[in-house]
C-alpha cells in the first residue's frame, strides 16, 4: 500500500484547492447535520414527553387535549378507578387539566402564534418528566400566576419573569421558569387549574385527565375500561403514542432535510471529484513511477480514494464542529396536531454527528471514485510521459 | 521473496538473464498500425551492462519497456530473470517488477512530497521487511550514492544530480537483479552526468547489477560493456567493448 503520508502531504501542498473543497464539503455537512440536529431535537422533545405508563383521557371522538371536554364528576370517578398508581402519601397519580390556546405575539418579528396555556394542580406538575423550577418560584393558587420555560420566555412577548400575560382580559404574572427534561411541556405556560378556568369563565371545564397506571397489566385494564365504558363516553390514549402522532412535523422536516442534503451532497461530490481530477492530472508521472516500481492498480485506486475521503472527512469534521456551538440552542416549529408552537433545542448527539461523518465519507468515496479510476486506467508508459 | 537471485543465475547453466526472441511490437493509432520493433533477438548475460542507442522513434525506449515488464510484445517472447513477461498478467508484472527491476528515469520521477529517505523506502513498502529492516536498506542505498546527509531533504531541495542519485538509491533499495535506465543523464550537466555514470558503473562492477541503459550520449554508451543500435525498430549494429 502507498503510505498515507503521501496523500496527507499532497493535500497540504495543494492547500488552496484542499481548503476550498474542505470548506464546500464542510458547509454541506454543516447544513445537513443542522437539519438532522433539528429533527433529533424535535423528536427528542416529543419522545420524552410520553411516560410509558401514562394515559391521557379525552372525550370520545376527540384526538387532542385542546378540543376535548370532560365533566368534573367524570374526572373524579376516573381518579377513583382501580389500577392507578399512587404517590408516597397514597394520592392517586391523576391530574385533571384544562388546556386552552391563546394567540400571542412573538418577540422580535412581531408576528403572532398560538400558545398553549395549561391549568393544572400540583399533582399534574409532579407527573411531568423531571419537572423543576429553575428560576423564580412555582405558582400559588388563587392569585393568577403563571410559570413557563426560559425558551418560551425568549420566544414570546410578556412571558419573561415579572411580566404579565393577559388571558381573557385577566392579567397573570410570570413568577417562575421551569424545566421538564426538554419535553414538549416546556412549550407551554402553566397556571393553577381554577385560576385558568376562572379567567376563561368556564369554572367547571376540564379538557383531559392524565393518569399514571400502576403497571402494564393495569394499563391494559384501564385502557379497555375507559374506552368501552358507555357511562364515561371517553377515549384513553397511551401517552407515548399520543406524542408520537405529533411527530408529523419532525417527519416533514426530516424528509425535506434529506432531500436538500442529497442535492447539496451531489454538489459537494462534484467539488471533490473536480479536486481529485486535478490531482490525478497533475500527478501523471508520479502515478506512472509508482506503478513502474510495482504498486498495483488496486494500490493506486485505494490511495486516491483515501485522499478523496481524507479531503471530505476534513470538511465533515469542520461541518460537525461548526454545529456544536448550536447544540442546545432553542428554536420552535408549528405543531400541526395542536396548531400551536412547540419549542425545542437542537441536539447534536453521537448519532447525528456520525451521520454527518458518514455522509462526508460517502462524498469522498463517490467523488473520488472516477478520478481514481482514471488514475488506474492510465497506461504506465503514457503516465510516465506526462509533463 | 522466492525470486531467483543473481547468484542462482550465475551458478546455473549459463542461462541469459534477458532473452528476447523474434519480438515485434506494434502500436495502433485509430485504424493505422505502426510497427515499432521488428524481429528483435537479444540475450544479455547476468552482470551485463548494455547501452541502447538510436535516433528518436527508433524503438529503444519501447525495447527497454518490454525488458522492464512495463509493456508486452505484439509477438515473440521476452524472458527476464526466468519469467516469461509476454504471458504475465498486469498484476503479475507489477509484483515481478517490484522484486526484480530497479528504474532510473531521465526526469528522476521522485515523489515531490516525500523526502529522499521516504522516496528510497517506497519500493521497500512492497516487501515484508520490518520498519527497522527497511531503514537499514534505505541507509545502505543512500550510503552507496553518497547522500546519507541529505536523507531528510525533499526533492525540491536537491540539485538535479542529487535527485538522480536518490532515484538510483530507490532503484537499488530492494537489491534488484536488473536496473533499467532511460536516458539517466539526459537532464544533467556534464559534471553530474559523469558522477551518475560513475555510480552506475560501480553498481555493475561492485554490486553485479545487470544494467540496460537507453542513451543518446556516446560517452554514456561507452561506459557499457555492449552497445546496440536500433534504427526503425531493427537492431542494425552491435558494438562490443
Amino acid at each position: 500500500m502507498i503510505p498515507a503520508k503521501y496523500n496527507v502531504r499532497n493535500l497540504r501542498v495543494r492547500w488552496v484547492t484542499t481548503l476550498m473543497t474542505v470548506v464546500s464539503t464542510g458547509l454541506v455537512v454543516w447544513a445537513t447535520v443542522l437539519t438532522f440536529g433539528l429533527v433529533e431535537g424535535l423528536e427528542h422533545a416529543l419522545r420524552i414527553s410520553g411516560e410509558p405508563l401514562d394515559l391521557i383521557v379525552l372525550r370520545k371522538g376527540t384526538t387532542e387535549e385542546t378540543s376535548s371536554s370532560i365533566e368534573q364528576n367524570v374526572a373524579k370517578e376516573i381518579s377513583n378507578l382501580e389500577g392507578i398508581a399512587t404517590d408516597a402519601t397514597g394520592q392517586p397519580l391523576c391530574s385533571s387539566e384544562f388546556v386552552t390556546i391563546l394567540t400571542k405575539p412573538r418577540r422580535g418579528d412581531g408576528g403572532t402564534t398560538n400558545l398553549i396555556v395549561r391549568g393544572l394542580q400540583e399533582m399534574g406538575r409532579a407527573m411531568r418528566p423531571s419537572f423543576k423550577i429553575v428560576r423564580g418560584r412555582d405558582v400559588k393558587p388563587g392569585v393568577n400566576e403563571v410559570i413557563t420555560s426560559e425558551r418560551m420566555a425568549e420566544r414570546f412577548q410578556n412571558l419573561a419573569l415579572g411580566e404579565k400575560l393577559e388571558i381573557n382580559k385577566v392579567l397573570f404574572e410570570v413568577v417562575g421558569y421551569f424545566e421538564a427534561a426538554g419535553s414538549s411541556a416546556e412549550s407551554e405556560v402553566w397556571t393553577d387549574l381554577r385560576d385558568l378556568t376562572g379567567a376563561r369563565r368556564t369554572p367547571e371545564a376540564l379538557s383531559c385527565v392524565n393518569l399514571r397506571c400502576r403497571d402494564e397489566a393495569a394499563k391494559s385494564t384501564l385502557l379497555k375500561r375507559l374506552r368501552e365504558d358507555e357511562q364515561f363516553k371517553l377515549d384513553a390514549i397511551d401517552e407515548p403514542a399520543y406524542f408520537e402522532r405529533q411527530m408529523n412535523a419532525a417527519v416533514a422536516i426530516k424528509y425535506a432535510g434529506i432531500a436538500i442534503a442529497l442535492f447539496l451532497t451531489m454538489g459537494a461530490m462534484f467539488a471533490a471529484a473536480n479536486t481529485m481530477y486535478a490531482a490525478v492530472a497533475s500527478r501523471g508521472r508520479e502515478i506512472g513511477a509508482l506503478r513502474a516500481i510495482g504498486f498495483s492498480r488496486r494500490s493506486i485506486l485505494f490511495s486516491f480514494l483515501l485522499e478523496s475521503v481524507m479531503l471530505c472527512l476534513l470538511g465533515g469534521a469542520l461541518g460537525c464542529l461548526g454545529t456544536l456551538p448550536l447544540n442546545g440552542f432553542s428554536t420552535g416549529t408549528a405543531n400541526w396536531a395542536t396548531f400551536s408552537e412547540i419549542t425545542f433545542a437542537f441536539r447534536f448527539g453521537p448519532t447525528v454527528l456520525m451521520q454527518g461523518v458518514l455522509m462526508a465519507v460517502a462524498m469522498g468515496l463517490v467523488g473520488g471514485l472516477f478520478p481514481a479510476l482514471r488514475a488506474v486506467r492510465m497506461p504506465i508508459i503514457q503516465a510516465l510521459r506526462e509533463t | 521473496m522466492g525470486r531467483k537471485t543473481l547468484a542462482d543465475i550465475n551458478s546455473g547453466n549459463g542461462e541469459p538473464l534477458i532473452s528476447i526472441r523474434d519480438v515485434c511490437k506494434e502500436f495502433r493509432r485509430d485504424a493505422i498500425t505502426i510497427p515499432v520493433l521488428q524481429g528483435i533477438n537479444l540475450e544479455v548475460a547476468p552482470g551485463g551492462y548494455l547501452a541502447l542507442m538510436g535516433p528518436s522513434g527508433s524503438g529503444k525506449s519501447t525495447l527497454l519497456n518490454l525488458v522492464a515488464g512495463l509493456d508486452r510484445p505484439t509477438s515473440g517472447t521476452v524472458t527476464v530473470c526466468g519469467q516469461s513477461l509476454e504471458r504475465s498478467s498486469e498484476s503479475q508484472l507489477a509484483k515481478w517488477r517490484s522484486q526484480h527491476v530497479g528504474f532510473i528515469f531521465q526526469l528522476y520521477n521522485l515523489i515531490p512530497v516525500l523526502t529522499a529517505f521516504e522516496n528510497v523506502e517506497l519500493p521497500l513498502t512492497l516487501t515484508s521487511l520490518s520498519r527497522r529492516e527497511r531503514r537499514e536498506h534505505v541507509e545502505a542505498a543512500l550510503q552507496v550514492v553518497g547522500l546519507n546527509d541529505r536523507s531528510h531533504h525533499y526533492p525540491r531541495q536537491l540539485s538535479g544530480g542529487q535527485e538522480q542519485r536518490v532515484s538510483i538509491a530507490r532503484a537499488i533499495a530492494t537489491d534488484p537483479t536488473l536496473i533499467v535506465a532511460d536516458e539517466p543523464t539526459g537532464d544533467l550537466d556534464a559534471k553530474s552526468a559523469a558522477e551518475i555514470l560513475d555510480l552506475m558503473e560501480r553498481l555493475n562492477r561492485d554490486f553485479h547489477k545487470t544494467i540496460i541503459m537507453v542513451t543518446h550520449d556516446p560517452d554514456a554508451a561507452a561506459r557499457a560493456h555492449q552497445t546496440l543500435h536500433l534504427q526503425k525498430g531493427v537492431l542494425v549494429e552491435k558494438t562490443h567493448e
